[in-house]
């Protein structure tokens, strides 16, 4: 299972919601090539290491961004403890001139914020630009459904949003990326992004995923956060119980089936097989794969580390431990059985933490919600899955004049202000006094501001990533540094970084139909012993041993 | 179904149908009237079509020319532009259906697809014809338009909507399972429950469509001569009698006619209800052909493939319509398609 979400960005707590539709649609690609006649690719990798002629000159942060107060390890952004007092003014021209509206696709989840002509922050923010974009939001749970059938059709807006974990899905992207977008090689390698100072301080490593067919072509949205998972407990409820957080995966069943309380409509869990398996050590780099000793790429179906999760997770299953609700039905809402209290872990992206701890506590005194720090389940140092992938990449479309693209670049770098500007505390907050009030410890949104404000200008661009300051939650910057730095120690290697991978047909259009047969025996609906049976017949007619040769290929031909 | 000329068809078949069936219509054709003087004649009537006719057109044929991908490698980034996509992709002739008729995932999805169908036709079919009998039997007019109300109301409801309240009444953590907890039993799975999910799909239609069923039933019951009641009671029929010999023959019509239909569309019997609780009871008990489409062609993308089972479906469903119907006319029916 990949987790579709590579980094949340820390206030974009919708984000989670959608792991559990779009991780069931993980697959791409043709489908059973094992038949001969029929379509799909065999795939594609490409060594984006070998062209860094084509990569940005890293710059600086421009001058006045005042220094961070927590530094960290990266690829975990610093972080604020404070709001700055100075806003700097980085840039003095609208960035916008011809006066034409710029089309723009993003996604959004919850609801829709209202649309041009309707949407007060969308007016001061165009204002601002000199030029108006006008969006179509798009729902973030069906984002590559649209995105699919759009490409598909060759019908894009101007700009366009594609989320990391939507382009894994997305078949002969790199094809669609060659007949719809603009090469921005031209305007943005080496010294050329100086005349965008924003972008130029994005990290090489996001602009080194913006690569596709050795060229630059996207503009990437750098992520600041990169574990995909982590799992949340509700610290109050276990405190007034006298329980810790577990430690151990005995404790972690003993404490689920301390807490569960049927008569009382409590259970333990949400679906947590993602951290089981991490908490086994099991592999997750690109789709689960890792090297054995002897260099030869291994999938974690083939490791005893999943095995043993698989046992745990069907035992959690078994004894009863995940809410009903959330075993019955896609339309089960984690978070709301979270806040109430009834349930006591959930597995989710960091990225609702902060949204969650800022809304409940208003409701629930003494709600505290905290992440429980990763264990090994085995002993020794725990293993953290986690990348530096972006969150998302800006694509322009293609046959726009050389003088349009220079425009819509401005646009894009006056979107990607760093923290402690003037440009971003605009972008990130809209009109003082209407989207938001002042305290002395930040700006905090109004209703109006959470109504219309919905990152609609965050997924034009983004901005060198750091955490920042929430004055409704004061411990929330020490607290998710503090984990996050923790945990970055333990972070997964990838042995494919800087390789750009396009899976093959089989192993891709494959991957949910295994996937489904061993959700069946994590829900004890098929017996644990026909797994080895199962893993089998993947290795051959899943694509497994395919995807094997693939990726050791891939590794040789870059070098490695 | 009409063998003259299409300038003959449609225009007044009933009256041109010879009034004795023992005796074979004569073929005749009648005089033909100039296209010029038909369209003056007709053209109110034509621009009221129009529109639909538009729709239809731009909705319905035009995209299913798009069909031709079934036998394409189909890649919509080939070519110069959308439309030469199609001649830029390769052929492959029937590669995507050998590729889907040698995949056990696809006829494991057909299996699930038609035994769901034939189970709810036996017990869901029906139950919209007894409800508007027995609403039929209703005096009470105010009272007849509450029940109409509140039955037709689930129809209105999507299915996230439904399925969140089967989950919220009858769930592990819903209604009835907490009160038994409360009396010390430990509740049965019904939500989870692969082996009776067929039971839980069917009983979720019924609760959702059945009131929304029943209009047409209803309407077919206000047409049935209130006399043929009174003779019959006259002459001595109980209320049963009049049942099997009044009302029954008198929706006769009507039940084959929405056989027919459903028969047409066995191999479709949703999608969003099953892939809202595809997880909930795994793959081998949810996957009908729709979610099967989706996850094979939609989500990967893989349009010739999905085309290649929207093909198959439609062409079962046309044999399947075309049989019902022929077996309708065997049995002195009208059925959908009338006889000349």
């Amino acid at each position: 299972m990949t987790p579709p979400l590579a980094g949340a960005a820390t206030n974009r707590r919708k984000f989670l919601g959608l792991t559990g539709l779009s991780a069931a649609a993980v697959a791409g690609g043709g489908l059973l090539s094992a038949c001969g006649e029929g379509g799909g690719s065999k795939g594609a990798a490409d060594d984006t290491s070998k062209v860094s002629g084509v990569l940005p000159a890293q710059g600086k942060l421009p001058d006045g961004i005042p220094q961070p107060d927590i530094m960290s390890t990266r690829p975990i952004p610093d972080g604020y403890n404070k709001y700055p007092s100075n806003l700097v003014d980085l840039i003095a021209d609208k960035p916008g001139s011809s006066g034409k509206e710029i089309t723009a696709m993003t996604p959004a989840w919850g609801p829709a914020p209202p649309g041009l002509g309707q949407n007060a922050y969308l007016a001061a923010i165009n204002d601002e630009l000199g030029v108006p974009i006008n969006f179509s939001i798009q729902d973030g749970l069906t984002y590559a459904d649209k995105l699919n059938a759009m490409l598909g059709a060759r019908d894009v807006p101007e700009l366009l949003c594609v989320p990391q974990w939507e382009v894994e899905k997305l078949p002969r992207f790199a094809d669609a990326v060659k007949v719809l977008f603009e090469d921005l090689t031209d305007h943005l390698s080496g010294d050329k992004v100086n005349a965008y100072p924003m972008l130029s301080s994005f990290p090489t490593g996001a602009w080194q995923n913006a690569l596709w067919n050795q060229r630059l072509m996207a503009v990437p949205n750098p992520t600041d956060g990169p574990f995909p998972w982590a799992l949340f407990y509700r610290k109050d409820l276990l405190d007034a119980k006298g329980l810790t957080y577990p430690k151990s995966i005995d404790e972690l069943l003993s404490i689920g089936k301390q807490v569960t309380d049927t008569k009382a409509g409590v259970w333990a869990f949400s679906d947590i097989f993602a951290m089981i398996q991490m908490f086994h050590k099991s592999p997750a780099s690109e789709t689960g794969w890792r090297l054995k000793a002897d260099g030869t790429p291994e999938h974690k179906y083939e490791t005893p580390e999943f095995k043993a999760a698989l046992e745990v997770m069907a035992r959690i299953y078994k004894e009863g431990l995940v809410h009903p609700d959330l075993a019955a039905s896609k339309g089960g809402d984690m978070k709301k059985l979270m806040e109430s209290g009834r349930i006591m872990f959930m597995q989710d992206g960091i990225g609702g933490w902060q949204g969650m701890q800022a809304q409940q506590q208003k409701v629930t005194p003494g709600f505290n919600l905290q992440p429980v720090p990763i264990f090994s389940a085995t002993g020794g140092d725990p293993l953290v899955w986690g990348d530096d992938k972006p969150i998302s990449y800006t694509f322009i479309k293609k046959g726009a004049s050389k003088e349009r693209i220079e425009e819509l670049l401005k646009v894009i770098n006056w979107c990607s202000a760093p923290f402690g500007s003037k440009e971003w505390h605009t972008r990130e907050y809209g009109v003082e006094g209407k989207h938001h009030t002042m305290t002395p410890d930040g700006p905090v949104k109004t209703d109006l501001g959470f109504k219309e404000i919905a990152n609609q200008y965050f997924f034009i661009s983004g901005r060198s990533p750091v955490v920042q300051p929430w004055p409704e939650t004061p411990k929330y910057v020490p607290d998710l540094l503090t984990y996050s730095n923790a945990m970055v120690k333990f972070m997964e290697t990838n042995p494919w970084d800087g390789i750009k991978l396009e899976f093959p047909a089989t192993y891709k259009s494959q991957t949910v139909p295994y996937e489904d047969k061993i959700t069946d025996i994590v829900r004890g609906r098929r017996p644990l012993t026909e797994f080895d049976g199962l893993i089998n017949e993947w290795k051959s007619a899943g694509g497994g041993n395919e995807a094997r040769d693939f990726l050791a290929k891939a590794r040789s031909d870059a070098g490695k | 179904m009409s063998t003259e000329a299409p300038a003959a068809a449609g225009t007044s078949d009933e009256l041109a149908r010879s009034p004795d069936p023992a005796e074979p219509p004569r073929k005749r054709r009648r005089p033909r009237v100039p296209l010029r003087a038909r369209l003056r004649r007709d053209w109110p009537l034509l621009l009221m079509t129009a529109p639909a006719a538009l729709l239809l057109l731009v909705f319905h044929y035009l995209p299913t020319l798009g069909n031709v991908v079934a036998f394409q490698d189909y890649n919509p980034y080939a070519g110069d532009g959308p439309l030469s996509a199609f001649l830029a992709s390769e052929w492959i002739g029937f590669g995507n259906f050998n590729d889907l008729f040698g995949d056990p995932a696809f006829w494991d999805a057909l299996w699930n697809t038609l035994t769901i169908t034939v189970f709810q036709l036996v017990f869901f079919f029906p139950i919209p014809i007894a409800l508007a009998i027995l609403l039929n039997s209703v005096i009470s007019g105010k009272l007849r338009a509450f029940i109409q109300t509140i039955v037709y109301l689930p129809h209105f409801f999507s299915w996230v909507l439904v399925v969140t309240f089967f989950v919220q009444m009858l769930g592990g953590a819903g209604l009835l399972a907490q009160e038994l907890r409360q009396a010390g039993i430990e509740p049965p799975a019904i939500m989870t429950n692969p082996d009776t999910f067929i039971v839980l799909v069917t009983a979720e239609s019924v609760w959702k469509d059945a009131g929304w069923g029943m209009i047409v039933f209803l309407a077919a019951l206000a047409m049935i001569d209130p006399n043929l009641y009174e003779q019959s009671a006259v002459d001595g029929a109980g209320r049963w009698r009049r049942l099997w010999h009044v009302t029954l023959p008198g929706l006769r019509p009507v039940i084959v006619l929405l056989l027919i239909l459903r028969l047409g569309d066995a191999l479709s019997v949703g999608f969003e209800q099953f892939l809202l609780q595809r997880d909930a009871v795994g793959r081998d008990a949810a996957e009908v052909l729709d979610t099967f489409v989706y996850y094979q062609s939609i989500t990967t993308g893989n349009f010739g493939f999905g085309a290649a089972a929207g093909l198959f479906k439609a062409a079962v469903g046309l044999v399947l319509i075309l049989a019902a119907n022929k077996v309708a006319h065997m049995i002195g029916e009208r059925g959908l398609i009338s006889k000349q």
